[in-house]
């Protein structure tokens, strides 16, 4: 498939929307492994929709909350870091749109549906969620970490190792 | 989303029947507070009555969640390790509010599952505080009940003891009868035909509660966060123990026969039929009344 | 053939050839390129720590009095429904010990305040007779005054003259006489007298007044003032039976009879009626804002509703105050009812560019404001935080049927709002005001001498109903002199 040539500042635009959203997955992840209490049982006993008997099944199981709760506060942060120092970009931008699925399914703002959690802000369909969801999908597409990230560090390192003598056509 | 509960259907009987009864009216708390009084002075009772009305703005300001600077909003907004002084009465609320909880399994949770036994109550000290964010604590049904009580005691020590006295009919404390009266005539109807007279009562010295719900509005169940179907409304009574039993009006604990039914009223909309029997026997003296649909259940 | 590589360094698009590409500097630097951000949220994040630390410690070292605390002993005179009004508060303020209680009506407000303080380990001696307070109390620092506003000047000038510090109930007193020889006692003693107006300390109308009018000006030049007090019907007040106080101690204590015991506010000599009971405070924001005192004031009053043989003074005002302020003249018109209560109380402060609608209510007026439109833009001030982004109207449209806008209606103006929010009791931030004083740590918010501003214009007003024309007032009327022919 072909790849569209960006231009230089929709680069930039791009690397900058990937930090961004590395640093939000990074605030997350931190904040709730620091703090004493944090536990997802709250959101997900509140779920709502076509998911919300298996979230309260597994808020509703100690063990497998427990589970939850590490992924969560662990994976936040891990992608949060990969995506600001652009490493693994791919990996990292596929684990936020995982976690990010899984937040909008627990409670998606379908009308007919209500939450018991007070949210801000009024949303149909699309959330706050979705737009970063989709924003991922952007940096998945994109290359940022090839551009401005360690990944570029990396590929030049196994592009040296293992390229042979170049092709041409 | 409506967790509101309605006044559940509950009514004085003919009160154009009661002769010399005297209707005193109030608003707060998004309510009419009302003081029946069959006592001779007519004046004497309206001072009493008005006396009773300071009462109840003085607890909604410490206990209405909607005040910026109330006990409860303090609460509300404390963090994690913070806590607040607040007055005795809000404590005392609390502090049956969460007995409640306890007694109920959860059904009955002026917290709305966020978390109420996290809460630090220190009752000597009268401090409350959290241990975890987002407990967000709402008396607004059992506060009716506390209000009533203590609009009780107050009226018992003014010496107008043939009275009867409600938060928006959905907590009524019924103290002596009006004089050629065994009670006070009350009437339980269905919340959505008011003229459907369901039972009627003759209540004196006894606390009664109501909750109903209107037609498609849902009450949340805090322990599953699920809507409950089919319970229309639920009224409680319990007997109000004795002066000599409850002791002063000096002492802390009172005697909390609104406060405690108005919990219980809350409950029982939520238990099972077969809980609320094992309740009632369990309770001497306690008396409930449930509406499925359209019949009506006493145990 | 060498590709082409766009501006990054990228091998271009065809993917056909390529050049082995060694990693160069520029590549590593690239590369490096966004691990600076990860230092940056580092810091960030250092800095939340410190910040959330930092306001913890704060918070456990409120709530409890620190050990170098100094604890003061206080007196509370007139257990009245404002004196345990401000128990309540005080209950909540830390380094307090309450030493006494005194109270005529010993059966039952006494009583119960006594035993309000006994629950939170408190261990007042209980009094009928202030000055045997007074005598036997040898540890006393401080005493709070809530007795009927006719006994405030012998309180108060006793107290002072025993070395307390003194918080006294406003209004000073029911004779200008009575206000003066408060502040006389107090420039004598050299002891602390706060009077009772708490709004003072309100951290709304403190904002209101240094952040919105002194510092920005936001009103501009305020024009009129327009301020109201509006109560329902309610009965006299009662009293239980079985409590009623012996005739004797009544009369002992200046009351002809428990009625009056209880509605003293309504008699004359004893109190001022509405307009003195709430209009006090409202009138005391008129001249503080407003930064003058009235030149002169009109009033119109009646007893329109209740009995006059117990209800003696008006129970409807209307007055006009004349004020020459820095910025030119105003009016300062207060209304005060008590047969209906419709809109409550609030105070509504109109300039040439602004409008400031304040009340003590946290719920009710709790600081609005709206701009001119012929007024500079308020930006710099909602950026600096002195009041809320605007809150747009919606455009009022009339329409029948068809729904075309009937341009003839107006837009509602933005409205801000002061974006302070007082947690505690009303009353509790002007009696910290005066604890922090007693304790050498801030200066008074409503000293005795500027209190007596106040009294003076309220207590103009009775009078000027009476007359029934405009009664001028002269600058020296607001400065207390000293009468030494009428010491005490």
């Amino acid at each position: 498939m072909e790849e569209a040539k960006l231009s230089r500042s929709a680069m930039i635009a791009i690397v900058l929307l990937r930090i961004v959203i590395g640093w939000h997955f990074l605030y997350e992840g931190i904040a709730k492994l620091t703090s004493p209490s944090w536990s997802a049982v709250g959101y997900m006993r509140a779920s709502r929709g076509p998911f919300a008997a298996l979230f309260k099944s597994i808020a509703n199981n100690p063990q497998m909350l427990d589970n939850a709760n590490l992924i969560t506060m662990y994976g936040l942060t891990i992608v949060g870091v990969l995506l600001m120092l652009g490493l693994l970009t791919r990996l990292a931008a596929i684990g936020g749109i995982a976690f990010i699925l899984l937040f909008y399914l627990c409670n998606p703002p379908f009308v007919g549906y209500f939450y018991t959690i007070p949210t801000e802000g009024t949303y149909l369909i699309v959330n706050k969620n979705l737009v970063e969801l989709c924003a991922l999908a952007v940096i998945l597409l994109t290359r940022s970490g090839l551009v401005a990230g360690l990944d570029r560090i990396v590929h030049g390192l196994l592009a040296g190792r293992t390229r042979l003598a170049p092709l041409r056509v | 989303m409506n967790i509101e509960h309605s006044a559940g259907g509950v009514g004085i009987d003919e009160p154009r029947g009661l002769r010399d009864v005297r209707r005193f009216s109030h608003e707060a708390m998004a309510t009419v507070y009302e003081v029946y009084s069959a006592h001779a002075d007519a004046g004497y009772s309206a001072q009493a009555a008005q006396a009773t009305f300071d009462l109840v703005d003085r607890l909604e300001r410490e206990l209405s969640r909607f005040l910026p600077n109330s006990d409860i909003t303090r609460i509300n907004h404390l963090e994690p390790g913070e806590s607040t002084r607040v007055s005795p009465s809000t404590l005392e609320c609390l502090a049956i509010a969460r007995h409640m909880f306890d007694l109920t399994g959860g059904a009955f949770d002026v917290s709305i599952g966020s978390g109420l036994p996290s809460l630090d109550l220190d009752v000597e000290n009268s401090i409350v505080g959290a241990t975890t964010r987002g407990v967000r604590v709402d008396l607004g049904g059992i506060g009716k009940g506390y209000a009533v009580d203590l609009m009780a005691e107050l009226l018992e020590e003014w010496g107008v003891h043939r009275s009867l006295v409600h938060g928006g009919f959905s907590s009524v404390l019924a103290l002596d009868p009006p004089p050629d009266h065994d009670g006070w005539p009350l009437t339980l109807s269905d919340p959505g035909a008011s003229s459907r007279v369901l039972a009627r009562l003759s209540s004196r010295q006894t606390a009664l509660g109501a909750s109903g719900v209107r037609k498609g509005d849902h009450i949340v169940d805090p322990r599953t966060h699920d809507p409950v179907r089919g319970r229309r409304a639920a009224w409680v009574a319990v007997p109000r123990p004795p002066e000599s039993a409850r002791g002063g009006s000096d002492q802390h604990h009172r005697a909390a026969a609104a406060t405690v039914t108005d919990a219980l009223t809350t409950a029982c909309m939520l238990l099972s039929l077969d809980e609320i029997e094992a309740l009632c026997s369990a309770t001497p003296g306690l008396e409930a009344w449930i509406l499925e649909d359209t019949e009506l259940v006493h145990f | 053939m060498a590709t082409d590589h766009d501006d990054k360094g990228h091998p271009n698009a065809d993917g056909a050839s390529r050049e082995p590409r060694k990693l160069d500097r520029r590549d590593v630097l690239k590369g490096l390129s966004t691990v600076p951000a990860l230092g940056l949220f580092g810091y960030a994040w250092k800095k939340q720590r410190e910040y959330q630390q930092a306001k913890a410690e704060e918070v456990a070292a409120s709530t409890q009095a620190p050990a170098d605390l100094q604890v003061i002993n206080v007196a509370l005179l007139g257990a009245g429904a404002q004196g345990q009004v401000l128990t309540d508060s005080m209950l909540r303020i830390t380094g307090l010990r309450f030493r006494a209680v005194c109270d005529i009506w010993t059966e039952y407000n006494q009583k119960r305040v006594v035993n309000s303080l006994k629950r939170f380990k408190h261990e007042p001696n209980a009094y009928e007779d202030y000055r045997e307070m007074l005598d036997k109390e040898k540890e006393l620092d401080a005493v709070i005054i809530a007795t009927p506003d006719f006994w405030h000047a012998q309180h108060t000038i006793d107290c002072l003259k025993a070395g307390k510090h003194v918080y006294c109930e406003k209004e000073m007193s029911t004779t200008l006489e009575g206000a003066r020889s408060m502040v006389a006692a107090q420039r004598e003693t050299n002891k602390l007298l706060q009077i009772g107006h708490q709004r003072r300390s309100n951290p709304r109308y403190l904002h209101c007044y240094n952040k919105i009018l002194q510092e920005a000006k936001m009103l501009g030049r305020i024009v009129t003032v327009y301020g109201q007090w509006n109560r329902g019907v309610t009965p006299d007040l009662g009293a239980p039976e079985r409590y009623v106080i012996p005739d004797a101690r009544l009369k002992q204590y200046g009351f002809k009879d428990m009625h009056q015991f209880r509605n003293w506010r309504w008699y004359r000599g004893k109190g001022g009626g509405p307009i003195v009971d709430l209009g006090s405070h409202q009138i005391d924001i008129y001249g503080w804002f407003l930064g003058a005192n009235p030149s002169g004031v009109m009033a119109s009053g009646g007893n329109l509703y209740y009995d006059p043989k117990t209800h003696e003074w008006y129970d409807t005002v209307l007055a006009v105050f004349d004020y020459d302020t820095p910025l030119g003249p105003a009016k300062g018109y207060y209304s005060t009812q008590t047969t209906n209560g419709s809109q409550g109380y609030f105070e509504n402060f109109m300039g040439d560019q602004g409008t400031l609608l304040i009340s003590e209510s946290e719920v009710n007026y709790a600081g609005q404001l709206y701009r001119d439109p012929n007024a500079p833009a308020w930006d710099e001030w909602v950026q600096k935080g002195y009041v809320s982004a605007p809150k747009e109207q919606e455009t009022k449209a009339k329409s029948e049927s068809t729904a075309i806008a009937d341009v003839r209606e107006s837009v509602a103006p933005d409205q801000h709002t002061v974006p302070v929010t007082l947690r505690d009791p009303y009353h509790q931030p002007h009696l910290q005001n005066f604890f922090d004083a007693v304790r050498g740590k801030a200066k008074l918010n409503c000293p005795a001498d500027e209190a007596y501003q106040t009294a003076v214009a309220v207590l103009k007003v009775n009078e000027a109903i009476e007359a029934r024309t405009r009664l001028a007032f002269k600058p020296e009327d607001f400065k207390p002199r000293m009468n030494t022919d009428q010491h005490g």
